[in-house]
């Protein structure tokens, strides 16, 4: 297997995404996350998914764009709203890894910088499980 | 002959080894071989969205490992590996296995599964729910019947689920974190429930918090299974979560030795200390 096809299957989704919205605004409406967002305050639903369609294309990463991203728990709510069966959670999900610089470009969402995440887990591996465990299973 | 799988428990669950014991012990009893595999040599990089050079390493590795192990299922406890499993990482690269969320797994032998349920548990119980991740896998309804399994466990009918699929991405929106947790109390009261049950470890971490400060007890649905099958696995988070800045005289000088002081204040004693976010604090004793 060669390294590199999930970066290309996002791209691909992407490509997929960008054909396939019509921008109508319903998986917006369905969210149950963008009242969190102030920079979603009266924002136009179909002017958000332009934004974020457009975020995708990396022409602009507006502030509703990053806003809808940040705050997106991937309840999955818009997924029966959309009429195209374009999957906006993936949709969402893929302007999020955008805006945090996943796929190179600026950095507008930041972050959670945790230096200790995987030696925690492991530390609480050697509090939890045995000695033999851990080098079976770990 | 025993169907052989893999059982991929994640990375965060190793903060609850009575979770992932009960899980290996429940499906052995149903006659399956299961292969533990996890932690972060296994993590399936969906925390990575910063870093998708790295994601797509990790997926392309853990794929190929889980390939290698030569199992035709992989039964994955957190939602999250499977939900990356399944919209990334097996898009990206090939699996050689079927994918099973273990929820599904114990619904399909829940018949044999009943069979092993034997100490009554008497509980009214109020499932913490969340939107998400059902889709993929109908969890809300599933874990209710399971938990209906129980003889003495009583699940009431409620109808909130929090937004998200879990409570990891809630904790980056702090606000509906806090509104989560007050509903909780909130609907934990107004059913007159014993206590709250989580789905998912992750939630469990959270929700543990409210036992620990806001008096309202908490388990994961595994919890009340083994119970009730008769394992004894103890349940250590919950109790170092209550014990809170005390929680190293539970751990112990040896075991705390292992993971080293400092790392253990600097990176895990804060878990254990925080408090709910939403849950009001005891009334003043006059000291500010």
């Amino acid at each position: 297997m060669p390294t590199g096809a999930m970066k290309a299957f996002i791209r691909k989704e992407t490509e997929r995404i960008l054909a396939a919205c019509t921008r109508c605004g319903k998986c917006y409406e369905a969210c149950p996350m963008t009242r969190y967002s102030p920079a979603l305050e009266g924002a136009e639903p179909q002017t958000v998914v332009a934004d974020v369609l457009a975020l995708l294309r990396e022409e602009r990463s507006s502030p509703q764009a990053v806003g809808w991203a940040s705050v997106c728990v991937r309840s999955g709510s818009c997924v029966p709203a959309c009429p195209e069966n374009v999957d906006p959670k993936m949709m969402v999900r893929i302007a999020r890894m955008m805006a945090s610089g996943g796929l190179g470009g600026e950095k507008r969402i930041p972050a959670r910088h945790d230096r200790d995440y995987y030696d925690r887990i492991r530390a609480f591996g050697k509090l939890q499980l045995t000695e033999e465990e851990r080098k079976e299973w770990m | 002959m025993a169907e052989r799988v893999t059982f991929w428990y994640g990375c965060n669950v190793l903060r609850h080894g009575d979770i992932i014991h009960s899980c290996l012990d429940i499906l052995r009893m149903l006659g399956i071989d299961a292969r533990p595999a996890g932690g972060p040599d296994y993590c399936c990089g969906t925390s990575k969205d910063e870093n998708l050079t790295a994601a797509d390493g990790m997926a392309r590795r853990t794929v190929g490992k889980f390939n290698a192990l030569g199992r035709e299922r992989v039964v994955a406890w957190c939602p999250s590996c499977h939900s990356h499993m399944t919209e990334f990482m097996g898009q990206a690269y090939k699996p050689d296995f079927e994918l099973n969320y273990f929820v599904d797994v114990l619904h399909e032998h829940r018949s044999a599964l009943s069979g092993f349920l034997r100490k009554p548990v008497p509980m009214r119980v109020l499932l913490h729910k969340h939107m998400g991740f059902n889709d993929r896998v109908a969890v809300n309804d599933k874990v209710t019947a399971l938990l209906r399994l129980i003889p003495g466990v009583e699940v009431v009918d409620d109808d909130y689920a929090a937004p998200g699929y879990m409570c990891a991405l809630l904790n980056t929106v702090p606000k509906a974190m806090e509104e989560m947790n007050r509903e909780t109390l909130r609907r934990v009261a107004l059913h007159r429930a014993d206590a709250v049950v989580t789905t998912f470890h992750q939630c469990y971490r959270e929700i543990c918090g409210l036992e620990a400060h806001a008096n309202t007890r908490a388990y994961n649905y595994v919890h009340l299974l083994a119970q009730s099958i008769g394992l004894d696995y103890v349940d250590e988070y919950k109790a170092w979560k209550k014990a809170g800045p005390d929680a190293a005289q539970l751990i112990g000088e040896q075991r705390l030795a292992q993971v080293g002081v400092e790392f253990f204040e600097r990176a895990m004693l804060p878990e254990l200390v925080k408090r709910p976010l939403g849950i009001d604090r005891p009334k003043s004793d006059g000291k500010s």
